[in-house]
């Protein structure tokens, strides 16, 4: 009680005492926070500049400038699994994006009982960890496994299919995986959407005798813009590191490196093939190079989206 | 006469997509269920009747693996990882958003573009760094470098935003100090969104695979993704047991989300408004 008296005379006398009593308070609440960025963010970015113009073999090193570079452009390993993560995200994102769309839309138009638990159901996927769902692909996709006996028994197919051992087919088991595991996630996104979305828009169309499929494009479609780029975005950053998957679902990154992502080479040549971390730090590099050009035009993206709604 | 049929069969066929999607989302969760009862052989095949060998598998597991060490361990990391998580970076969020200054929203700034940099450059120099202070297979190993998390930082900012600044003023008036403000009058009130950034943090340390996958070794340290990949490593895969695992790893987070949808999703959801 005394306090208080004591404040407001505090605050009437010392008004810019306080102002820095303040300022220093907020200081203190992001010191901690600051500090962990540096040590576990900050310095460990900064500290492998050094690294990347070394060649390490266990634990000798060996200065050699842009060495790394040189060797990254020739390295054939390295430029395919590039290409794998820019295939996944064309094939998959797409892919994903539709499914999770068409989802969205039955479910906020097309059907009135069990809404709710077709939206949980739909989700549960993106609840599981990568690594179990990795696993359970995997033991499904087996050449003698599950799903080829079915697929034989309906007589869809006559030889197993190789989904984990043929090239083609492995790349066709991570997107299947990788849908399976994230379209419901995407589709809560886009219901959310789709309810912000202000109904008598729609009424307005079907009295102008609209199609259903032209109020989707016309309507819908631009509406959600937004919202389908923002899970393009962050489905893009989630491919570009895609890890997990290609290293216990296809085993790491096989058949003969037809499922190698960036990360995943990164990770091997770091710790499996030869731990040259020098080597695997200016990889490193590149991705942070990639990721930010990916950025950069995701910003420019969303920022005209931005504008155009102004 | 020919609408109504026309509306009726794109009704049923909407229905029947709905119906396939989700039993393929379920089916991988009945599965592994039905999995757990059966032998390596029987798994593999796709055998989809319960059989008898649960007790059996349950022996595996707990002869060969520590299973629930592997859980201890996940639950043990994932609680430390929330209460330290939530301590800093609702710290951070609070006085970047109610202690404006221009030097710390800059800082905030890099903090928003670091969030581009892939988690793989980050772990290589991180490894070197932990192995230099003699910190790998260790739990702290896998705690401290994800505590503070900008993306965190980023969603309690958002939500602290429509915290009203005039009732930190009218608390200042009564007396009360910086810290009091902060703990008794915003936590309480904004318990919803210190549960989905909670759920957030939780989720995805109990899910972590690459940093404890560089930094455990032992076999007593691991969490259960890293006992689930290096069970898929052995030389002869017990799949029954492997199922046990992968059900103790799904299933608890399963029950967190049924509980907790709405603060589940917001958490997931992040700070898309």
């Amino acid at each position: 009680m005394g306090s208080s008296i004591f404040f407001k005379e505090f605050m009437v006398e010392n008004k810019g005492r306080f102002h820095r009593y303040l300022n220093r308070v907020g200081w203190m609440y992001i010191v901690p926070a600051l500090v962990m960025y540096c040590a576990f963010m900050l310095y460990p970015i900064l500290s492998s500049l050094v690294l990347v113009t070394q060649k390490w073999r266990g634990f000798s090193k060996q200065f050699v400038g842009f060495g790394n570079f040189v060797r990254m452009s020739g390295d054939k390993i390295f430029w395919e699994a590039l290409g794998h993560n820019f295939l996944f995200m064309a094939v998959q994102i797409p892919l994903m994006i539709m499914l999770a769309l068409m989802l969205a839309v039955i479910l906020n138009q097309g059907i009135k009982k069990f809404r709710g638990f077709f939206r949980v159901v739909y989700f549960l996927p993106c609840v599981t960890s990568l690594v179990a769902y990795s696993v359970l692909f995997r033991i499904l996709l087996q050449t003698n496994g599950m799903l080829n006996n079915l697929l034989k028994d309906l007589h869809i197919i006559l030889e197993p299919i190789g989904w984990l051992n043929n090239g083609f087919w492995a790349k066709i088991t991570i997107i299947m995986a990788l849908t399976w595991r994230w379209t419901g996630y995407n589709m809560v996104f886009f219901l959310v959407g789709l309810q912000n979305i202000d109904t008598e828009i729609y009424e307005a169309a079907e009295v102008d005798g609209a199609s259903r499929m032209r109020q989707f494009f016309l309507i819908t479609l631009p509406l959600l813009l937004p919202v389908i780029l923002f899970s393009a975005v962050t489905s893009t950053n989630g491919t570009m590191q895609l890890f997990d998957e290609p290293n216990i679902l296809t085993w790491e990154g096989g058949p003969s490196n037809a499922t190698m992502t960036v990360a995943l080479y990164i990770y091997r040549q770091a710790f499996v093939l030869n731990s040259d971390t020098g080597y695997a730090a200016a990889l490193s590099y590149v991705m942070v190079f990639i990721a930010a050009i990916l950025a950069f035009i995701q910003i420019r993206l969303m920022g005209g989206k931005d504008n155009e709604r102004r | 006469m020919s609408v109504v049929r026309k509306t009726s069969l794109s009704s049923i066929l909407i229905d029947i997509i709905l119906v396939i999607g989700a039993f393929i989302s379920i089916f991988p969760f009945f599965w592994m269920i039905v999995g757990m009862t059966l032998n390596p052989n029987d798994v593999v095949r796709g055998v989809l009747i319960p059989g008898k060998e649960f007790v059996l598998n349950w022996e595996k597991v707990n002869k060969t693996y520590t299973v629930f060490t592997f859980f201890l361990n996940s639950t043990i990391i994932a609680v430390s990882t929330v209460v330290f998580g939530l301590a800093v970076n609702s710290l951070a969020a609070f006085g970047f958003e109610k202690y404006k200054s221009k030097i710390r929203d800059q800082i905030f700034n890099i903090l928003l573009v670091s969030m581009i940099i892939p988690q793989m450059a980050i772990v290589i120099p991180l490894f070197r760094q932990f192995a230099f202070f003699k910190l790998l297979d260790t739990h702290a190993a896998i705690i401290i470098p994800s505590v503070m998390s900008v993306f965190i930082v980023f969603f309690l900012r958002q939500n602290f935003k429509m915290f009203p600044t005039e009732i930190m003023e009218a608390a200042r008036v009564d007396g009360a100090g910086e810290l009091g403000i902060f703990l008794r009058i915003v936590v309480p009130s904004m318990k919803a969104t210190f549960a989905s950034a909670s759920i957030y943090i939780f989720l995805a340390q109990w899910n972590a695979y690459l940093w404890p996958l560089m930094t455990i070794l032992s076999d007593a340290k691991k969490t259960l993704p890293i006992a689930m990949s290096s069970m898929m490593r052995a030389y002869t895969i017990e799949y029954g047991a492997l199922m046990i695992v992968v059900c103790i790893s799904t299933f608890p987070i399963l029950a967190l989300f049924l509980a907790m949808q709405r603060q589940f999703v917001a958490g997931l959801l992040g700070s898309v408004k």
